[in-house]
Formats: C-alpha cells, sequence, structure tokens
C-alpha cells in the first residue's frame, strides 16, 4: 500500500504542475475562464476496486456486461455469409414492430410479410383506442382506431391475428411481443386463451407483453386506471405468468420511454429502476420469491442521446444499480434475476433525429450505434434517418440503418472487445457519477413512498416536464447545439434532400375504413355471443375486483374467452379501480 | 394606466395520444414569454377543448398532436368552432406533420404549424405578430 | 368603445358565455371603462354565494372543487368557478393547470370555469377577482366557488372575499396542521380533510378540533370538519351540504359583509387615489425632477413626498 501512496502522491505533484504550466498556460493563450475538455488520470479512479465495481463480463455486478458475448455474436460470421436477415438495430426484418387496421388487415399484412420470407413472431402495436382500454365503438375511438397499430375489441380479433401462425409458425415456436400496457392483463390472457384452444400447453409460451404501465403515467400517457389499481394488475399478470406462462417475458421496461419523455439522464435511470423496484415489491406481495419472477424481467432499450461518452457509462451504471438492488435490496440469489435483459444496450432517441437534413440522422445513429456495441450490446444504429419525417420508415431508411449496424459490427468490429472502456480513468468515473447521482435521485423517491407515491403526487411527471424544458432552453439559447437546427443553418450550407419511398404495407383505404368494419364485427359479436354468461361473468369481475387480494387473471381469461369485449372488461375494472386523474404541471 | 394586455393560450391535446412533451414545453415557454397559458391535459375531446377555449376566452388555441390523426382531429376542432360561433379564435397545431398535411391544415384555417425543432421564441414571435394588438 | 361594453353587458344579461367571457377579459385587464362597465354590472349582482376554497398545494383543491361544482349542479344550481394560480413574478406569464383537474365538468352546461392568474398586483387581485365575481353573479352563476392555493397573503386576502371559505387539508403531512398557514385559521368557515381515503385523516381531524377548542380567535359557530374523498367521491354530499347551510349566526354575516364592503371600497380608492396622483406626477414632471433631487443629493424621499403631497393638495 505504501508503494501505491507514493505512485499516487507522484500522480498527484505531477498533475498539480501539469495543471498550473501546461492546462493553464493553454486556457490563457485562448482567453478562457477554463478547459473546454477534461482529463482523467488514476486520481479519478482511486476508489475503484475491479472485482467489487466492474468485475468480468457475465459476473456480478455485471458493469462489463451481461455476458462474455451474446447469442448473436456466435453466429454473425455465418449470418453474413447467409445473407440472413435478423432485425439488428430496431425496425427492419422479421417481425417488424407493426399493426394497423383491423385484425383482418394486419393478419393479411402478416401472410404477405411471410411470403417475403420475414418469418417470425408477430411484434403488436395496438391502435390507441386499445391501448386505453376502449372498444372501436367508444366515442373515444372515433377516428383513431387502427391508426397507430391495430385494433383489437375482442379474442376473435386476437385469434384472427394468429390465424397465419400455425405448423413451423405455431405460437409454440415464435414468439410474440405486446407493446401493450393498461389492458396488458387481458391481451395476455387472450395469449393464453388462444393457445388453450389450440391445444398449446401455456408453458412453451414464448414472448413479451410490454406490461409496464408506471412509465405510461410518466411517458406515454396511455393508462387507464390509478398506479396502486394499476400496479395490482401488474401482480395479477406477474404470479400468472410465472405460474402458467413461465417462458413468457413478464415485462419489458422502458427507460427509453422516460427519456424521450424529456427526462434527463439520470431521472430516466432513477425513475426506470423505481418503477423497476414497485415492480419487483409486487411480484414479492404476491406471494412469488424474487428467483422465481425476476429473471422474467425485461427492459426495453434504455438510452436516448447523442453523447455517446455518457451512454456507455449509463449503461455501465444501469447494470451495476440493477444487479445490487436485485441482490442487495431484493435479495435474489439466482444472477438471472440481476441481469437488465435489453434488446439492444444505448442508442440516441428518436428525438435526437432532426427534420433539418435529415440524412444527417443516420450519423446521429451510426454514433448510438457506437454506444451501444461499446456498452455491451448489438451496435444497432437506430432509428432510420427519415424517422422525424412522418410516421412510417421509407425501404431506403431501414436499408441505410441495417447496413450502418453491419458495417459496424463486420467492418468497424466493435463488438469484437467487451467493455472496451473498463479501466478507463475517465469512464470509470463517469460511471460512478451517474450512479452516484441516480442513487440520490431514487432515494427521493423512496422516500416519497416510492414510484407509486411519486407519480401520485405527480412528482416524476414535474420532474421530467422541466427537463425537457430545460433541454430545449438550451438548445434556443445555443447552449446546446444541433447541426442543422440551431447553428450551422446559412447560406453556405446546402439542405441535402432525399429519396424516401415509403413502404406501402399499410393501404391508406384500409385504415380508413377500418373504424367502419371494426365497429361491424364487434356488434355482430355482441349479438351473437352468450350475453347472459357475459353478465353472469363481468359481475363476477367485478366482485373479485373489489377484493384486492383476489388474482383477476381466471376471471379476465373467462371474460376473453366468451367473447367479453376489452373495452367491457376495463368498464368493469374503470368502475371498482377509478380512472387516473393527472397531477397539475 | 392600462395593462398591457395579456395574451392567453389554451394548450391542447385531442384525442387519445399521450405523448406530453410538446405540450409541456410549448406551455412553459410560452409562460416565460409573458403570456398566460391554460393546460388542460391529455385526452380532451373536440367539445372539451372548444369549451375551454370560449370560456377561458383565449386568444389561441395550440393544438399538440403527434399520433398521425392530426388532420382529422384538427379539423373535428375547426368544426366545433365554427359550430359554437367562435371561428375567430387562433388556432396552431404542433407535432410530426409531414408538408403536405400542413397545407391541408392551412385550408382548414389553421393559421401556423409548428414542427419539431422550432425554437419556441418562433412560437410565442408568430402568436404576438398575429394576434391584433388593442 | 363604449358601445362594444354596452354590447357585452347586454350578452351578459341575455346568457352569452361568450360575451361573459370577454367581459371578464376586458375588466381583468382594466381596459378604459371598465369602472363604468362595473357600475353597469352592479345592480345586476348580489344573487349569488360565493365559497372559498384554499389550502396548501397538493391538497386536492382542484379536484375537490370539481366535484363540488358537480353536485351543485346535480341539485339544479348553476355553478362558477374561479381558479386562481400565480404569475410568474419574473415573465408576468402564468401556467394556469387547475382546469385540468377538472375535464370532468368542462362540458356540463351549468358550470363555467375561469382560470385567473394573479398578475402580480399587490391587492389589485382581490378586487379584480371581486370583479369576475360580480360577471359571473349577473350572468345569474347562483353559486361562485374560488379557489387558490393558500400560500401567499394575495391569495388569503382573495378567499375573503368569499362568504364562506373552507380550508382543506390532507392526511399525512407531516405534523397534522402543519400545513396550514398562519392566517389561514381566522378565516375558516369549514375545514375539509380531503384524501381521507388515506390513514391517518382521524389524526388531523383530532389536531384540527384540539386547535379548534383552543383558539380565541372562534367566537360564535364552531367551524365543522368534514373528511372526503374527491378522487372517490366521498363525502361531497354533505361537504355540498354544509356549504350551503345558512350560518346561524346573522348577525355574525352581517359585520363580516360590513368589513368586506369597507374593504373593497377602501382599496378601491387607495387605487384610485395612488393612480390619479401618479399620473399628476409623472405629466407634469416633478416625478422626475424630485427623483433629480435626490439622485443629486440636495432631498430626500420623505422631504420630497411631504411636498409634493401638500403641492396636490393646493393644486
Amino acid at each position: 500500500m505504501a508503494e501505491d501512496n507514493d505512485y499516487l502522491e507522484k500522480i498527484k505533484t505531477q498533475q498539480k504542475e501539469w495543471e498550473e504550466n501546461v492546462l493553464q498556460k493553454r486556457v490563457k493563450r485562448f482567453n478562457l475562464k477554463e478547459s473546454p475538455t477534461k482529463f482523467y488520470s488514476p486520481l479519478s479512479t482511486i476508489k475503484n476496486d475491479f472485482c467489487e465495481k466492474i468485475g468480468f463480463p457475465g459476473q456480478y455486478p455485471y458493469t462489463a456486461g451481461n455476458n462474455p458475448f451474446d447469442f448473436w455474436r456466435a453466429y454473425a460470421g455465418d449470418a453474413a455469409k447467409m445473407g440472413y436477415r435478423p432485425d439488428w438495430g430496431g425496425a427492419g426484418g422479421v417481425g417488424k414492430y407493426g399493426g394497423f387496421g383491423t385484425a383482418e388487415d394486419y393478419r393479411d399484412y402478416l401472410i404477405r410479410m411471410h411470403s417475403m420470407g420475414r418469418t417470425g413472431g408477430p411484434n403488436m402495436a395496438f391502435d390507441l383506442v386499445t391501448q386505453c382500454g376502449y372498444d372501436s365503438d367508444s366515442p373515444f375511438a372515433e377516428g383513431e382506431v387502427g391508426r397507430v397499430g391495430v385494433a383489437i375489441d375482442t379474442f376473435r380479433d386476437f385469434a384472427t391475428i394468429y390465424e397465419p401462425y400455425t405448423g413451423g409458425l405455431e405460437i409454440d415456436k415464435v414468439p410474440s411481443n405486446f407493446t401493450i400496457n393498461a389492458p396488458a392483463a387481458v391481451i395476455i390472457a387472450m395469449y393464453a386463451v388462444l393457445a388453450d384452444k389450440r391445444g398449446i400447453p401455456l408453458k412453451k409460451l414464448k414472448g413479451t407483453p410490454q406490461n409496464d404501465i408506471l412509465k405510461e403515467f410518466i411517458a406515454r400517457g396511455t393508462y387507464i386506471f390509478p398506479p396502486n389499481q394499476s400496479l395490482r394488475l401488474f401482480r395479477d399478470t406477474c404470479v400468472f405468468c410465472t405460474q402458467f406462462l413461465p417462458e413468457l417475458n413478464i415485462n419489458s421496461m422502458g427507460g427509453y420511454h422516460i427519456r424521450e419523455a424529456g427526462a434527463s439522464r439520470v431521472q430516466d435511470l432513477a425513475f426506470s429502476m423505481a418503477n423497476a423496484a414497485a415492480y419487483l415489491q409486487a411480484g414479492i406481495d404476491g406471494g412469488l420469491a424474487v428467483d422465481l419472477f425476476a429473471p422474467k424481467f425485461t427492459f426495453n432499450a434504455f438510452g436516448g442521446s447523442m453523447e455517446i461518452y455518457q451512454e456507455i457509462a449509463f449503461q455501465r451504471a444501469a447494470r451495476r444499480i440493477y444487479a445490487r438492488m436485485l441482490k442487495e435490496r431484493f435479495h435474489a440469489k439466482n444472477p438471472r434475476s440481476m441481469l437488465i435483459r435489453q434488446p439492444i444496450t444505448a442508442h440516441i432517441g428518436c428525438s435526437s433525429t432532426t427534420l433539418q437534413r435529415p440524412l444527417n440522422n443516420l450519423t446521429r445513429a451510426v454514433v448510438g450505434g457506437m454506444a451501444a456495441g461499446m456498452s455491451g450490446g448489438m451496435p444497432g444504429a437506430f432509428p432510420p434517418f427519415d424517422e422525424p419525417m412522418g410516421l412510417g420508415h421509407s425501404q431506403e431508411a431501414v436499408q441505410l440503418q441495417l447496413d450502418a449496424t453491419r458495417i459496424l459490427i463486420y467492418e468497424a468490429k466493435v463488438s469484437d472487445v467487451n467493455d472496451p472502456w473498463a479501466g478507463s480513468y475517465f469512464m470509470e468515473s463517469l460511471t460512478d457519477e451517474i450512479e452516484e447521482q441516480t442513487m440520490a435521485e431514487m432515494e427521493k423517491v423512496e422516500n416519497m413512498g416510492g414510484a407509486v407515491a411519486a407519480i401520485e403526487n405527480g412528482y416524476m411527471q414535474k420532474a421530467i416536464a422541466k427537463s425537457a424544458y430545460q433541454k430545449q432552453r438550451k438548445i434556443d439559447k445555443q447552449e446546446e447545439f444541433v447541426i442543422g437546427v440551431n447553428c450551422y443553418t446559412g447560406q453556405n450550407e446546402i439542405h441535402v434532400k432525399v429519396n424516401r419511398e415509403v413502404e406501402a404495407s399499410y393501404d391508406p383505404a384500409l385504415m380508413k375504413s377500418a373504424e367502419k368494419r371494426q365497429k361491424e364485427k364487434l356488434s355482430r359479436v355482441k349479438r351473437e355471443r352468450d350475453n347472459t354468461t357475459v353478465r353472469s361473468l363481468l359481475s363476477t369481475l367485478r366482485q373479485h375486483a373489489e377484493d384486492e387480494a383476489v388474482n383477476l387473471m381466471p376471471d379476465i381469461c373467462k371474460c376473453v374467452e366468451n367473447d367479453v369485449s376489452l373495452q367491457e372488461i376495463c368498464d368493469v375494472l374503470r368502475d371498482v379501480f377509478g380512472e387516473f386523474q393527472q397531477a397539475k404541471l | 394606466m392600462n395593462q398591457k394586455r395579456k395574451i392567453r393560450v389554451l394548450v391542447a391535446k385531442p384525442g387519445l395520444d399521450g405523448h406530453e412533451r410538446g405540450a409541456h414545453v410549448v406551455a412553459y415557454g410560452l409562460r416565460d414569454a409573458g403570456f398566460e397559458v391554460i393546460y388542460t391535459g391529455l385526452r380532451q375531446t373536440t367539445e372539451q377543448i372548444v369549451n375551454a377555449a370560449i370560456q377561458e376566452d383565449v386568444d389561441v388555441i395550440g393544438l399538440s398532436i403527434l399520433s398521425g390523426a392530426h388532420v382529422s382531429l384538427t379539423r373535428k376542432v375547426m368544426d366545433e368552432l365554427k359550430n359554437q360561433k367562435a371561428g375567430d379564435i387562433m388556432v396552431i397545431v404542433g407535432g410530426i406533420v409531414p408538408d403536405e398535411d400542413i397545407m391541408e391544415l392551412k385550408e382548414m384555417g389553421v393559421r401556423e404549424v409548428f414542427t419539431a425543432g422550432t425554437p419556441i421564441s418562433a412560437i410565442s414571435g408568430f402568436i404576438e405578430s398575429a394576434i391584433p394588438a388593442d | 368603445m363604449k358601445n362594444s361594453w354596452d354590447k357585452l353587458i347586454q350578452g351578459v344579461r341575455k346568457k352569452d358565455i361568450r360575451a361573459m367571457a370577454r367581459l371578464i377579459t376586458r375588466v381583468e385587464n382594466r381596459e378604459d371603462g371598465w369602472k363604468t362597465a362595473m357600475t353597469e354590472i352592479y345592480p345586476l349582482t348580489g344573487k349569488a354565494r360565493v365559497f372559498g376554497i384554499t389550502g396548501s398545494p397538493g391538497a386536492g383543491k382542484s379536484t375537490l372543487t370539481s366535484e363540488i361544482a358537480k353536485e351543485l349542479a346535480d341539485r339544479g344550481h348553476t355553478v362558477g368557478i374561479i381558479a386562481v394560480d400565480p404569475s410568474s413574478p419574473f415573465s408576468g406569464g402564468a401556467l394556469l393547470g387547475d382546469r385540468l383537474r377538472m375535464q370532468q365538468i368542462f362540458t356540463v352546461k351549468e358550470i363555467y370555469i375561469r382560470s385567473m392568474a394573479t398578475r402580480g398586483m399587490l391587492g389589485g387581485l382581490c378586487q379584480a377577482a371581486r370583479d369576475v365575481i360580480r360577471i359571473m353573479d349577473a350572468f345569474g352563476k347562483d353559486v361562485i366557488l374560488i379557489e387558490t392555493v393558500g400560500v401567499g397573503q394575495d391569495e388569503i386576502e382573495i378567499v375573503k372575499t368569499a362568504d364562506r371559505v373552507m380550508v382543506v387539508c390532507i392526511p399525512g403531512m407531516g405534523d397534522g396542521i402543519q400545513a396550514i398557514k398562519a392566517g389561514v385559521m381566522e378565516i375558516a368557515d369549514l375545514y375539509v380533510i380531503n384524501k381521507a381515503d388515506k390513514p391517518g385523516a382521524d389524526e388531523v381531524e383530532a389536531d384540527i378540533q384540539a386547535m379548534l377548542s383552543l383558539s380565541s380567535d372562534v367566537e360564535g359557530d364552531v367551524p365543522p370538519v368534514l373528511q372526503t374523498s374527491a378522487l372517490k367521491k366521498q363525502g361531497i354530499q354533505q361537504l355540498v351540504s354544509a356549504l350551503l347551510e345558512n350560518p346561524s349566526d346573522t348577525q355574525k354575516q352581517k359585520v363580516k359583509e360590513e368589513i368586506r364592503i369597507r374593504e373593497e371600497i377602501l382599496s378601491l380608492m387607495e387605487r384610485e387615489v395612488f393612480r390619479q396622483v401618479r399620473s399628476v406626477w409623472e405629466n407634469d414632471g416633478s416625478l422626475q425632477d424630485s427623483v433629480s433631487q435626490v439622485m443629486q443629493k440636495t432631498s430626500d424621499p420623505y422631504t420630497i413626498v411631504k411636498q409634493m403631497l401638500l403641492n396636490h393638495k393646493n393644486r
């Protein structure tokens, strides 16, 4: 240790000398108050114990990564030779995230995709009507049916989508993704009922429902019930999935959405972790041992800025915080419980892209891909450059996005080293800093009573709104620069235009007529079904909803099976649970 | 001793789209530009928006829509305003709006459309110049 | 100008909501002619009952106001709501967010909601609020609710323009009634413990009762303490009934009214005198001269004011 101390003393002396004689001289020469750049020395990471804070990839606390290498790395070479087009880095190949119109429209679209070789499970986007727990005939639905996703009113719609999924594409063979939150319980029930009707063992079902209601209150706004009651529904799905659908992921928590809503990096991480803690507690309150269900928790990607160093440090800090939280606070023993399982790690945000000179977004996406590749993920160059140009990506943009990811993997070889920044004085110090700030923010939330309390009292929402505003002000005041937006917009710049052929996958005529067709279908179902049974099922659901201790999933499954509509189920729950009221800004 | 007239703005989110970032930023920004901003929150029906605009006697309604349903939702608001004899209230729209839709929105009477990346000062400046000082 | 004022007042008489809304704007902006307009409005008023709702931030006042309004409308009343939020001292702008919590009553015909910013008018807000109340009253609103955050002196002053004031508190805000600011105690005619479905409501009630029994300020009617949950719509009917109950002590009411009228006259007078004096001083240059004198240290502000007042009287 004495030698260590001598060593550090030597560096200290040299740093002081450097600051005074080299750095300050230059700062003065350019007439600055302080240096515009930073340099980190071993003094920045004095506290770091490699084993305790970093560890080897795939070992606690997972700072260096979840695995020694990811599964895709094992097959990357073969994939290139075969021309295999996996969905690397977002909206691309198989199982493209999508959905529109009626269930029939979406089914036909999926069949067309299959014929183009894009097989794989559906990655479903639902229309806002479904996401908010309404049916297509609700007054709230007007103009929104089938717009941003597929409309689901009853189980029959759900079953229709799965018509092409038989044989080699049977639902026990391909995983499904459901981007659904507030009514996630209903969609999970539909999936279970579908398997049951097809005679497929539930325990073989794979896939991921988003099922992350807490971030809806603070980021996306498709909530229905108040936070506590929403968490009860989460508990019910968590217990149900753990018992009957053990292969299904339970949720996909979204830090990314929180950032896109305007949260700072630290808020994003702290709120995501606080939300995760609430879900973990909900599972435990449901009577489950943490290691029984925590391994089935997943995360939607974290990320959302162009600041490449910060985003890399963020991923490292996130893995460490989550692992420690699981181990120390929730006493997990299973290493899989401690992992942040996410499809990709860092990336830029859609809000990092600009409408001005949109091809620049490809450059931006590459930066995000670099950050991902250097922080334990696939270097996905997300999103396609035409993201801000209106809803829908062009084929050209998707092609370039996929190619950018491939170039990073195969040509730049970004993914050949695990955690390449490990041990960097700078990166370790930045990782510590993000961790410390996040822990402080989390403590604030925990002191309020946790995520639910911080949503009920509007703390998280206000903090995010304020942060979003601060960011905008910085751009407006040129404290932050966005190329082509608030700088380099002069006459000497060329406003590069792009060709863009938007994939005509969604027939506008179908979109337009979806509402009418969906309403007709729904009214037919309501005529044909056994309405006496429907009434009795809903009344049982109501009774059970009133008793906090009851798991509602069996009732919801029965409702779904008997063609009770999504809104009818949600309406009963609205009645019992109440509806979320937004907090004042 | 007349006070300088306060400009009142209603920031509204019609439809089910829950992305509030733009609405929040604009609400804060216009407040800091000296406007009185009324924010009514998510999931507003056309009737709610128009009633609020009339009761609050606002000079401007700013609609924030990111679901792609801007054309149909805006048309509903414009129709309801005319229906309630309040067609004189200025309407502006913010969101992800493709160029061809901007034309359509302006044809139905929307005074201006602000897409992503617009500085707040551009919005407040536009409102100040478009509202007659009386 | 006169014409358009008349038109708006006619509109208010004919229950035209846009006319009322516009008249409120112009009076609130203190546009030329506003006092004449209010003189014409005044005889049309006097029928409405005015209730003030105040309490600390986060007490759920807006939601409670919304529920009270709905209950009142259900009982056949027509309701006006004034929701006051602070203006930014820096920009003069304001973010008026109370409506957000009143979405459910946006389209109830009998209810009119108006958000109002404090506009940094020291004391002036009270008069503006009185004016808005009167315009609503003249329109025919028979109950008017005025909601403000009970933090600043201004806000406390505003609710004093009401016939009855309810102070809203919630359980779990630290030490029971700590949240209730000094100065609010004396004006409360009614205490409401909102969010009473949360633990600790009974403790807060006990605290308030204890405080009331100790207080020497409270004479006559002891303010009732009620528990509600605006979100769960519990206790609202009882609260509305209590609000509408006529106070038994009519003598006390009379005294209160006398004080209110006196205060209004004095405050209008204060502003008017100041406005007149100031405009004379500004226009004849004497204000600028005085400033120069003090700058040059040939006089001091105290002497200046004394002299200018003397000159003003002799004018």
